[in-house]
């Protein structure tokens, strides 16, 4: 019975994840627009674009292997996945598959490596170049993610992100101690450089030399297009909705009950958007950093991971 | 007779059997009847090993009687617990490299000499574990050590590197076995007697002093930085099937040697030993990782790898040995079981990786990453494999690697920094160390298989190559298996693990899923995987409908943004894959550049080509070794002085030692 | 005051110290470094009249007045105005590299953090647990005192390392005298001054403000 109703919450994530997706990032390209003087192309034009996408013919060229159409669903799974274990709209998880942090990390790196495999697949110089930067971005994270959680984890003794969001809920306190807000600005610089946002990858670049994710998704076309925009877009939406839980975690459900899952879903849904809106509009105001620089930025953020860390074990 | 000591027994009679069916059969069928009988005697090992780890108690007793009159102890072969683990894995990586060995072995490595050579290094390293006294241990060390030496000269007349990379191993494999010698010794005279069990002496000078010279006696041989020099050679210039048992069996003894150490000789030392051993491991793990994804030698990149993976398990250990002595016995417990999982694991997907990569030798004629490409067409089985031990080595799931590091993290994350300064300032640098590593090794992977499986042909080696034959396929298959089996159901084989290490409130939950209680955490793959499973079904059924109404189209050119002239050469290559990355550890790797641009005659604005030159050494091996070995060379020079040829001084020799041997008996 | 404001106000106004610093070592853009000494100053006037509602003193209180308008007022206005006279903006060439000097930082903290762990461990309330942070400041002040070039950041680095010591002055003697004070905070502002002048001139002689430039003097 208890498995039944967990089921029914996770279920309500990858649901919610998905239909709140195309959403999110019609706002955060509308935001943009909007503050750079643009009409815009609406709030519904992502959903409008993956469905046309999905139901194009992909096409092959001679000397693709069948990585080209599988990473594309590995991909996809892997980020919902992501989005059922991640609590977005509630906290109770299954007992066997808890949302720990390292295996949440360890399948969005299975997302990863799906991009960077297919980048190198295509055979083209810009596929290698794409993957090439995506790796060394994203082995250089890695760090700060972990360092990140580990500061997270600490005060609750768990690396569990639904006990450590449930805590927060019992003390809102602890969401402004010093050690939680470093170790979420970290998260945060983490997020941007694993969902290629600004000022780590633009995502709305037309330079194939200075593209990262774009790069690699070059010679897919049609369906496999479809499934790894969804894919990539899945993960913002994870981990921005991940952040926003940690940092205001009210109004996620607590128990499995069907009101308490219709207020998670709602408080998910708003904060998610507003986070969206806000990181496009600070997107505005920022430049790309120079791929050499990128490592400077993440030294930074897991400096103050690290710091976080410090603080807690060396003060509290 | 108990099982253990029958399993004890019958090793060297499988042995001896190896040795026969290596020596007597025609050159046709050496390599099948060597190669069954070697794997025999892993076999015979592994079956041991498990009884050992189960429990089981045997004893063997080798009476030594020599014509003077030495107080000699017998020989006592008697495996604990946790030399099962070992015995467990020398025998399994042993009897596939064997198997592997039958088709992949030709030239010299096929020859009596190759395969007896074999044996006699796989018998080494079973008794290795079984050694229940420092002087059978020393024995059976440095049978392992003159059979992989042999074994390591197969080649040498085809390629002089190969001359190279034997006196560099057999260097430093006996620098390593003069510092465990003399480490035993200083043990031996504070203990009083040879034997493991005879306690340690209490004089903190003497143990400190045997533990610094055990530590790097084994270190050498498990490739700890700066004592790795010769991994990264002597791998490279192995049979692939050799350097699979060396990488992924041979280096464990040093693990184990280590642990031996900590857990068993020694288990009360000061808190600087962890300190020690922490920065060995640490500087080894990240130092390898580094240089693994920068070079472009496929097997010297899984050499150095190996160095990571080594580091990461002595990092284990020495947080184990931490949290140990700040009394947090729970999760110090975790830390060992780590290191063991780290252990199995890492013998699991090395032994494929390198097999693998022997399998893209014989198919290519390749070794240079640089040079292959597209290989997953022409080679699917070895593709898989590849992929399949590399997901093991990048730790993602679900994969052997992926609970190994798992396990580590939990027990860094649970350990409580508040009690203690060291503890508060170690455990966060180590989770960095590790997670860098982690994701360092993430890139390294990719870009291995990526480069060489992926992609289109960049040489006609890589455009002809052919798949390896059933026996090679066999036993990579069964490596590929162990990492995914230890990756499924890391309940059973944790739980048997930390037994051997005495660790506690490991146990196993739900679809062997592997439950740390002491940690508040549990991993269950299976259940991830159905999960997982779960949210793929509807992608899957959206997809297989999408494919029905639309199918793919094949096109002949890739579009490349409009670069219709592609070709291979366009592709990335490993070198370039790194190229960001040397760029960020440019002040730990300092590669030399050298760009030469060539002007058309026209104008010199007009670019006719471009040359680029980079070259990257081990920064460790060049400012430490370098100029010890530039010393010793010109020591060298200078001692041949004393020789030149005449029978007249070589007399004067003797004639002066006589004398000086005459007084100094009379004074 | 009670007890948990208190202890939350003085890690949040610490916390804000530790981090301005870090930022201070990361970032080359001069404006950011400037505008980052101005937070640091408001940081530690909000920590000194922290402790002094929470002590009831009142010249302590007077004491984060006076900082606030030299730290976060003065000091900064002086030194966007050296930067707008040199026109310099960022530092352009540092002795370190930027992501080195960032992991410096870390370690750097992490021994204040282990060194001060004794006067923490003596739990003599909040304030002694947030010594390691300015002695974290003083040993920042000093990475950027020692890795930058422009006399300008060398300048901001001496800042730092004066709020580090202010810090620790006032997070363990529980305040420091008035009269003390405003003599060490003026002490301060005329260093600053007469690095300004120093900096102007070096910019009219040699025509940059790279401390480097002043070996030739030598010569």
């Amino acid at each position: 019975m208890v498995t039944v109703e967990l089921g029914f919450i996770v279920a309500a994530q990858v649901a919610v994840a998905v239909l709140l997706t195309p959403v999110l990032v019609g706002v955060m390209r509308q935001v943009r627009a909007r503050m750079e003087g643009r009409v815009g192309a609406g709030v519904a034009q992502p959903w409008r674009d993956v469905r046309k996408l999905l139901r194009k013919e992909p096409m092959r060229a001679a000397g693709s292997g069948p990585l080209l159409s599988a990473t594309p669903l590995v991909l996809v799974v892997s980020s919902l996945l992501v989005c059922a274990l991640v609590p977005l709209v509630g906290t109770p998880t299954m007992r066997l598959v808890p949302d720990d942090l390292f295996v949440v990390v360890s399948v969005l790196l299975v997302g990863t490596v799906a991009l960077a495999l297919l980048g190198l697949e295509s055979g083209t110089a810009f596929g290698g170049m794409g993957s090439s930067r995506h790796m060394t971005i994203a082995g250089l994270v890695e760090p700060t993610v972990l360092v990140a959680v580990y500061a997270l984890s600490i005060p609750v003794g768990t690396s569990a992100l639904s006990a450590i969001v449930a805590a927060r809920i019992d003390d809102p306190a602890s969401v402004v101690s010093p050690v939680s807000l470093l170790a979420i600005v970290a998260l945060v610089l983490v997020v941007l450089a694993e969902t290629g946002r600004l000022p780590v990858d633009n995502p709305a670049t037309h330079l194939e030399l200075t593209m990262v994710h774009e790069a690699m998704v070059l010679e897919s076309a049609g369906r496999d297009l479809g499934w790894l925009e969804l894919g990539s877009w899945l993960r913002l939406t994870a981990l921005l909705g991940l952040v926003v839980n940690l940092l205001l975690p009210w109004g996620v459900a607590t128990e499995a009950t069907a009101f308490a899952v219709l207020v998670g879903t709602a408080a998910v849904t708003a904060k998610v958007l507003l986070a969206g809106a806000l990181v496009a509009a600070a997107e505005v105001f920022l430049a790309k950093v120079r791929l050499f620089r990128v490592p400077e930025l993440l030294a930074g953020s897991f400096v103050l991971a690290f710091l976080a860390v410090t603080a807690s074990y060396l003060v509290a | 007779m108990s099982p253990v000591t029958a399993g004890l027994v019958a090793q060297p009679v499988l042995a001896v059997v190896a040795v026969l069916a290596a020596v007597l059969p025609r050159p046709r069928v050496r390599s099948v009847a060597a190669g069954t009988a070697a794997a025999a005697l892993g076999l015979s090992g592994v079956v041991t090993g498990l009884m050992a780890l189960l429990g089981d108690r045997g004893r063997l007793q080798i009476p030594v009687s020599l014509p003077v009159q030495l107080p000699l102890d017998p020989l006592v072969l008697a495996p604990d617990r946790l030399g099962g683990v070992f015995m467990v894995v020398a025998g399994g990586v042993g009897a596939l490299a064997a198997i592997y060995g039958i088709g992949y072995a030709h030239g010299p490595a096929a020859s009596r000499t190759g395969w007896t050579a074999f044996v006699v290094f796989l018998l080494g390293m079973q008794m290795v574990p079984a050694a229940a006294d420092s002087v059978s241990f020393l024995l059976a060390w440095e049978v392992m050590a003159v059979g992989s030496s042999v074994l390591l000269l197969a080649d040498h007349t085809a390629r002089p590197q190969v001359r190279s990379a034997a006196v560099w191993y057999a260097g430093m494999t006996h620098l390593s076995f003069v510092l465990l010698l003399a480490g035993f010794a200083v043990l031996a005279s504070s203990a009083g007697g040879t034997s493991f069990a005879d306690p340690a002496g209490t004089s903190s000078a003497a143990t400190s002093t045997a533990f610094v010279l055990l530590v790097l006696g084994f270190g050498t041989k498990a490739g700890l930085v700066p004592m790795h020099v010769w991994l990264p050679r002597a791998h490279p210039e192995a049979p692939s099937h050799v350097s699979a048992a060396m990488s992924a069996a041979m280096v464990k003894m040093g693990v184990y040697g280590v642990l031996l150490v900590v857990v068993r000789l020694l288990p009360a030392g000061p808190r600087w030993w962890a300190v020690l051993l922490l920065v060995l491991g640490a500087a080894s793990a990240l130092f390898g990782i580094l240089q693994a994804s920068v070079t472009s030698d496929l097997k010297r990149l899984l050499a150095y790898s190996t160095t990571e993976n080594v580091g990461l398990m002595v990092t284990a250990v020495a947080v184990a040995m931490l949290l140990r002595d700040a009394g947090q016995d729970q999760v110090a417990d975790i830390a060992w079981v780590a290191a063991l999982l780290l252990v199995v694991s890492h013998a699991a997907f090395k032994t494929s990786l390198f097999m693998g990569a022997g399998s893209v030798l014989h198919g290519t004629g390749e070794r240079d990453l640089d040079r292959m490409g597209g290989l997953g067409r022409a080679m699917p089985t070895t593709s898989a494999v590849f992929a399949v031990a590399a997901v093991g080595a990048a730790a993602l799931p679900v994969s052997s690697g992926f609970v190994a590091e798992w396990t580590l993290l939990q027990s860094l994350i649970h350990g409580d920094g508040q009690v203690d300064r060291l503890v508060a300032v170690a455990l966060p640098v180590t989770v960095a160390v590790v997670a860098l590593t982690a994701g360092l090794a993430l890139l390294t992977f990719v870009k291995a298989y990526g480069i060489a499986f992926l992609a289109r042909p960049r040489s006609d080696g890589a455009a002809n190559a052919h798949e390896a034959s059933v026996s090679m396929r066999a036993a990579m298959a069964a490596g590929a298996a162990g990492v995914i089996a230890l990756g499924l159901a890391p309940g059973p084989v944790a739980s048997a693990l930390g037994a051997a290490v005495g660790a506690e409130g490991i146990g196993t939950v739900g679809l062997l899923g592997l439950d740390l209680p002491a940690a508040d955490a549990l991993l269950d793959p299976v259940a991830l995987l159905l999960l997982a499973a779960a949210v793929a079904v509807p992608v899957g059924v959206v997809q297989a409908r999408l494919a029905r109404r639309r199918p793919r189209r094949d096109v002949d050119l890739a579009w490349g943004c409009g670069g219709v002239r592609l070709s291979p050469r366009m592709q990335y290559t490993a070198t370039s894959y790194a190229e960001p990355l040397v760029r960020v550890f440019d002040d730990a790797l300092q590669p030399s550049r050298d760009v030469t641009v060539g002007h058309a005659e026209e104008s010199r604005y007009l670019v006719q080509r471009v040359e680029f030159h980079q070259q990257l050494v081990d920064v460790v091996e060049e400012r430490a070794y370098t100029p010890v070995v530039a010393t010793l060379e010109r020591l060298g020079t200078i001692a041949r002085r004393i020789q030149n040829g005449s029978i007249h001084r070589y007399l004067a020799f003797s004639f002066g030692a006589l004398v000086v041997v005459l007084l100094a008996v009379t004074w | 005051m009670s007890d948990a404001l208190f202890a939350q106000l003085v890690a949040a106004t610490t916390g804000l110290l530790l981090l301005t610093a870090v930022l201070q070592v990361w970032r080359r853009s001069l404006h950011a470094s400037i505008r980052l000494l101005a937070v640091q100053g408001a940081a530690l006037a909000g920590l000194v009249a922290t402790i002094g509602v929470a002590d009831g003193e009142l010249e302590v209180v007077a004491v984060s007045g006076l900082v606030l308008l030299i730290k976060a007022g003065a000091l900064p206005w002086v030194l966007s105005r050296v930067a707008r006279l040199t026109g310099a903006t960022r530092e352009d060439s540092p002795r370190l590299n930027p992501t080195a000097g960032v992991l410096l930082a870390a370690v750097l903290t992490m021994i204040a953090y282990a060194v001060s762990q004794p006067v923490v461990a003596a739990d003599l309330g909040p304030e002694a647990r947030a010594v390691p942070v300015g002695l974290a400041l003083v040993l920042l002040g000093f990475l950027v005192l020692l890795s930058r070039r422009s006399a300008l950041s060398q300048l901001i680095g001496f800042v730092v390392l004066d709020n580090g010591i202010a810090t620790v002055a006032f997070l363990t003697a529980g305040g420091v005298p008035l009269v003390v004070e405003l003599g060490v905070s003026l002490d301060v502002l005329l260093v600053v001054l007469i690095l300004r002048v120093l900096t102007s001139r070096m910019q009219v002689a040699t025509g940059g403000t790279d401390l480097d430039d002043l070996r030739e003097l030598r010569d």
